[in-house]
């Protein structure tokens, strides 16, 4: 039930072919134009920080305050050089941070997937208790698990290696596991009969059909994932003190403290550490989006 | 989700089908136990020890830890701070990112790349944010202060300022969360029917009648699940304050000016690792952990007890087949 009304507040969808007399088209142009005007105005104004930044970091000390050049006038990339000599391990700092990132992110997927495909597909005693528990344990705050996890992967040594951010990873937790459960709750029945039919038993039919299917919650889970390993801190400085095992976000910490006024390298390390990222994002933020979107709603 | 027995496998015995599921669950099973229910036990155990790392074992202090929270007196200002940042910064996050889903929720030309700007800070790093933004606060060389000197006005201190620093913190936690809150806010409204809220226009509801008596009880569920996380999140408030408020001593001088933003998290972050007196080290950041986590599941449970008088679940057909929301 549509309401015809010549100044429609309901805006219709792009293509749609404008409707009725001339006057209330050319309104409907005027105020288009006045929101796509006030939203590229007011989302410059909010991504100016990010851009800000970036432009800081490729400017001369002569010019580094100046507030009309966002557009460098001179651009000079000597403070990524100085970076790169005031932290010599910065390529192992990259290292570090991908192998976190990339191993981490492997672990939770495949067995969050698999937690998340049993607690939607097979049917077996204390399965709604235990997805309450799984949604429970979001509430855990991490420092309380923190302290004895510390304890342990001290005794073991681990101490200044990957190992204690890694191997918790690569069980699963909460989040991914209900989002994977949600997602394969809406795949059909028929798949899996069918699969059965076949004679696949649960595991080909998980790996064969299932997963295969899952592959936008695989890519939008992992996007999330991988960004959070990547931008970690706090676990990351209880675990690796020594310098040559920081990652990147460590390192450029480090850079505030003793380089307080260095802002053009201080921002070609923000640009250096941020740019994996964002690239990674233009590509496809349309199912990191999708992503966020639908684990937060399908409840 | 259930599947009438019938439509299940030929020769696939109930049994069967709960071992299989038990070998898919493993690893999740696991690092439940291992990586949260153990530590969970063994930290409330801790808390009522001192240790320090240097002994071979903890020593029981019994409930010194726990007394020790009640007259140290920063426990107090920890808690006030992590309030404050509750009050100014979850609140704005709500309020800012459900005003932008309004403005970017219908869908019309060029929206979606509005909508991937507005998100984009949400995937850096709170660090680099953090960074980025201890710049702009800065009151000698900042662009902030800059526009206001422009108008012939002194810009406040920002983050120098006990008053006006952990407010600073809040804006940049909320610049920074904005797209993500927007995202969530406009997956809700696309689910909103729009034969409701034109029905409410033909009855005559004003624009904001509208919001306030259709919109937004149709987006409840989602408005919980922001104020739920973004409080959990609140709570453990941490990378931001280090990135804007330390320097020089590293984390450790983090949580000035005068500890206006020292949080709980950073408070239990300086005790872990101060081993100087008998009530600090790990013990006792144990003890501040629990408090954390008390607190967490608390506001919680008050949050979901009292969404039940303003929670509009849309008809059981939608809400527990777990479609597309």
């Amino acid at each position: 039930m549509t309401v015809t009304e010549p100044i429609a507040h309901v805006v219709p969808t792009p293509d749609r072919a404008p409707t009725g007399g001339g006057k209330p088209v050319a309104r409907k142009r005027a105020k288009a134009g006045v929101y796509h005007t006030a939203m590229t105005v007011l989302v410059i104004l909010y991504i100016l920080p990010v851009l800000w930044a970036v432009s800081m970091s490729l400017r001369t000390d002569a010019h580094m305050f100046d507030a009309d050049q966002l557009i460098p006038h001179p651009i000079t990339f000597d403070h990524y050089a100085n970076l790169l000599a005031i932290l010599p391990d910065f390529g192992r700092y990259v290292g570090n941070t991908v192998l976190i990132a990339v191993v981490g992110t492997a672990g939770t997927l495949l067995s969050s997937s698999l937690a998340g495909y049993a607690l939607a597909r097979f049917t077996f005693p204390g399965q709604r208790a235990l997805l309450m528990v799984i949604l429970l344990t979001l509430m855990v705050p991490a420092q309380v698990t923190l302290i004895p996890q510390y304890v342990i992967f001290r005794n073991l040594g681990w101490i200044d290696t990957p190992l204690p951010i890694i191997v918790p990873m690569l069980f699963g937790s909460a989040l991914p596991t209900f989002f994977f459960r949600q997602f394969f709750l809406t795949l059909p029945q028929e798949l899996e009969d069918a699969a059965a039919v076949d004679g696949a038993g649960r595991w080909r039919t998980f790996f064969a059909v299932m997963a295969p299917l899952a592959g936008p919650a695989y890519l939008a889970m992992g996007l999330l994932t991988f960004v959070q390993l990547w931008n970690s801190f706090f676990v990351n400085s209880i675990y690796l003190q020594d310098q040559s095992q920081w990652v990147l976000t460590q390192a450029l910490q480090s850079l505030v403290g003793r380089y307080n006024s260095q802002y053009g390298e201080i921002m070609a390390g923000v640009t250096l550490v941020s740019l994996p990222i964002v690239v990674g994002y233009i590509f496809v933020q349309r199912w990191v989006v999708r992503g966020i979107a639908f684990s937060g709603v399908a409840n | 989700m259930q599947t009438s027995p019938d439509t299940r496998r030929r020769h696939n015995p109930r049994r069967r089908e709960a071992g299989t599921a038990l070998l898919f669950l493993l690893p999740q099973l696991f690092g439940l136990v291992a990586f949260i229910g153990l530590p969970l036990g063994v930290s409330l155990y801790y808390s009522f020890t001192h240790w320090d790392l240097v002994a071979p074992a903890p020593t029981w202090i019994g409930w010194d830890n726990w007394a020790h929270l009640t007259d140290d007196e920063r426990i107090p200002k920890v808690l006030w701070n992590t309030v404050k940042f509750i009050l100014t910064g979850t609140t704005s996050f709500l309020l800012f990112s459900l005003l932008a889903a309004l403005v970017a929720y219908r869908p019309r030309r060029g929206v979606a790349a509005y909508r991937a700007l507005l998100f984009l800070p949400y995937v850096l790093s709170q660090i680099a944010v953090g960074i980025v933004w201890r710049w702009m606060f800065n009151t000698e060389s900042g662009p902030i202060n800059g526009a206001f000197e422009v108008f012939g006005l002194t810009g406040p201190e920002w983050l120098l300022d006990p008053r006006t620093a952990m407010a600073s913190i809040a804006l940049v936690t909320t610049w920074q969360g904005l797209g993500y809150g927007m995202t969530l806010y406009i997956a809700a409204l696309h689910g909103v029917p729009d034969a409701l809220p034109e029905a409410a226009k033909i009855d005559g509801a004003n624009a904001w009648q509208r919001f306030r008596h259709v919109l937004l009880p149709m987006i409840s569920p989602t408005v919980l699940f922001l104020m739920v996380t973004s409080l959990i999140g609140a709570l453990q408030l941490f990378d931001p304050v280090v990135a804007m408020t330390a320097s020089g001593g590293g984390i450790a001088a983090a949580g000035g000016p005068e500890d206006s933003t020292r949080t709980v998290v950073l408070y239990m972050y300086n005790q872990m690792f101060n081993y100087n007196e008998r009530l600090s080290g790990l013990g006792y950041a144990a003890a501040i952990a629990w408090v954390l986590a008390l607190l967490t599941f608390l506001l919680t449970l008050g949050q979901w007890a009292f969404s039940k008088r303003w929670v509009f679940y849309a008809g059981e057909t939608t809400s527990t087949k777990g479609g597309r929301g």
